[in-house]
């Protein structure tokens, strides 16, 4: 069961109505039986155990820490660390095999004669990076007095389990949470606001992502035909495929927790409004780096190694070096710890240094860019500086995503030759003389791709101006509001991309 | 130590972190209104703060404090 199957529009259906039903006090106990029913349908029955163990470390770790005996508190840290790494060991052996496979392979062909597997995944617990990376957050704010440990485990079960995050997050936090606890009055808003978010998360993902989609594979699929601008197309229009994909899956799931009058974090704000790669990043897959800077990023710049590497710099290379060569550091260990999340060599090679080494050259020239921007006299503050910057930053992260859309690391780099060699052979006409269409798609899929990019700046625009475009859609008349919806509807339910068993395809960030 | 004397001290702070002589911070003056105030240098600023106070901030303190205003929360509680 995917969260757009219509399984999962029945079992939210039911789960509405249960659980505005329920008396007040068991709502969250509604919550934890359509987790499990998801749970169930959703993933191997079987690999809930590893939820299991990540709630049971992470309660017994945490509630020995506020009635920890003098004697044990001194040991508090090494309580935390216990927690941490248990979790920590549970994800690398499951979601982590790439990188000790990889290891077993190297051992292998050291030494022929052991017969060790050396192919293969293992099956690993549904949205297991999601929930450990939420477990870990949750030992450190207990650790770290943020948090209060919760009391009842089934509770803190319940924290690790909530379904509609356990596919593709957002990262929560403890604190963030506390809704699942409290019981909710049914709201008409609560269920217009979820049910409208959903609806659009449905069009991100079946109207615009999987028509995207099926241009990128097919000229990917046959490089040696499609060059020229073609892999130009296939790159660029990647970021396009990957947004549609993960934030409209973000809103199914947000959506789906607002029908039970549960706010979760967002993690998408207008990424491609950023003017620079640092701002994009703080606006792309928000909570994953917001956990890695409260973590590790924070932790790793307080640590007495970086504090001293920064008073040493500051001595020997000035305020600037103080500041660039520390801040280096401290942002290659959190990109490293990013692209290892993602669970492969070629997202740490390829995706984190791409973009390590773009914001380190980006700090480092910016004295020179600022001195030449005031020479040239250039402003700002106009429109077309701010969509050239914003072109820019598109440009590179496209670039980047070559590694994630690849599927190794040597073809990414395979891709990025022909990226070069295709310029030799350059076919402007192909925008034009309906080459577009042996891709396997045809006009009508074309318009849709372009009206439903529209609708997306629309929506970024309304972002900006009402906080979400669906207040601005509140403020209309009744028949605007009605007809818009059913529009939407309408398109979904009729060019919406259906799967085998008309369930759409798989999420692009489902596998983390 | 008075909570006026602790945000006298924080301008010095904030001047030295910040490299400019017209900082003048008050109870709620947050990142936003420091330009260069970024994850980086909120992490140079508590280290500064520390070696200004002569104590540790704790972690939770740190990814958790809004303004300046709670900074001097902080401060004077452990100051005491």
């Amino acid at each position: 069961m995917t969260v757009t199957s219509f399984g999962f529009l029945g079992l939210l259906a039911a789960g509405v109505a249960i659980y505005y039903c329920a008396p007040k006090k068991i709502q969250w106990i509604v919550l934890l039986g359509l987790s499990m029913v998801f749970y169930y349908y959703a993933a191997e029955p079987f690999t809930i155990i590893f939820l299991i163990i990540s709630t049971a470390t992470a309660y017994i770790t945490t509630n020995l820490m506020p009635c920890a005996s003098e004697r044990i508190r001194k040991h508090i840290s090494g309580i935390a660390v216990m927690g941490i790494l248990i979790n920590a060991v549970l994800w690398f052996a499951l979601k982590g095999s790439s990188f000790w496979l990889a290891g077993a392979r190297a051992l292998q062909r050291l030494i022929p004669d052991l017969n060790i597997p050396v192919e293969g995944t293992l099956v690993s617990a549904l949205g297991m990076g999601y929930y450990t990376a939420q477990v870990v957050g949750y030992i450190l704010d207990c650790y770290r007095g943020v948090s209060i440990p919760q009391r009842n485990p089934i509770k803190l079960f319940l924290f690790v389990c909530f379904f509609p995050q356990l596919t593709v997050g957002p990262i929560s936090k403890y604190s963030q949470l506390q809704s699942l606890y409290e019981g909710h009055r049914f709201s008409y808003s609560n269920l217009c606001f979820g049910s409208q978010r959903i609806l659009w998360g449905f069009f991100k993902k079946l109207v615009i992502s999987d028509r995207v989609g099926i241009i990128i594979s097919a000229i990917w699929a046959d490089a040696g035909t499609y060059t020229g601008f073609w892999p130009w197309c296939a790159v660029l229009l990647y970021p396009l495929q990957i947004y549609t994909d993960f934030s409209g899956c973000m809103d199914i799931v947000l959506g789906a927790a607002e029908l039970f009058d549960i706010k979760l974090p967002e993690n998408f704000h207008n990424p491609f409004t950023s003017r620079s790669v640092q701002e994009f990043w703080q606006r792309w897959h928000i909570t994953l780096g917001i956990w890695a800077k409260d973590y590790v990023y924070y932790p790793v710049l307080k640590s007495k190694v970086l504090v001293s590497l920064g008073r040493w710099t500051k001595k020997h290379f000035g305020k600037r070096g103080a500041k660039l060569i520390p801040w280096a550091v401290g942002m290659g260990i959190l990109w490293f710890v990013m692209g290892f999340w993602h669970g492969s060599m070629r997202h740490i090679l390829g995706l984190s240094a791409w973009y390590w080494i773009i914001l380190v050259l980006g700090e480092l020239f910016a004295p020179v860019l600022k001195k030449l921007i005031q020479f040239l006299k250039v402003n700002t503050e106009c429109y077309s500086w701010k969509l050239f910057q914003r072109i820019r930053t598109y440009v590179i992260f496209a670039f980047g995503t070559v590694f994630f859309a690849a599927p190794g690391f040597h073809a990414a780099l395979e891709r990025y030759k022909i990226l070069y060699t295709s310029l030799k052979n350059l076919n402007p006409w192909i925008f034009f003389d309906g080459s577009i269409l042996n891709l396997g798609v045809s006009w009508m899929d074309v318009n849709l791709v372009i009206i439903g990019t529209y609708l997306l700046v629309k929506v970024a625009y309304l972002r900006v101006h009402y906080g979400y475009a669906r207040i601005w859609i509140q403020k209309q008349i009744l028949p605007f509001r009605w007809l818009l919806w059913i529009v939407l509807f309408l398109l979904v339910l009729i060019y919406g991309l259906y799967g085998a068993g008309y369930d759409a395809s798989q999420f692009i960030y489902q596998g983390f | 130590m008075t909570r006026e004397e602790v945000f006298e001290r924080l301008n010095k702070v904030f001047r030295e972190v910040f490299d400019d002589e017209d900082i003048v911070v008050g109870e709620e003056t947050t990142a936003k209104d420091i330009e260069d105030w970024d994850s980086f240098e909120h992490i140079n600023l508590v280290v500064a703060v520390e070696d200004e106070f002569s104590f540790k901030i704790p972690m939770g303190k740190v990814v958790t404090m809004k303004n300046v205003g709670e900074m001097a929360d902080i401060i004077l509680e452990l100051g005491k």
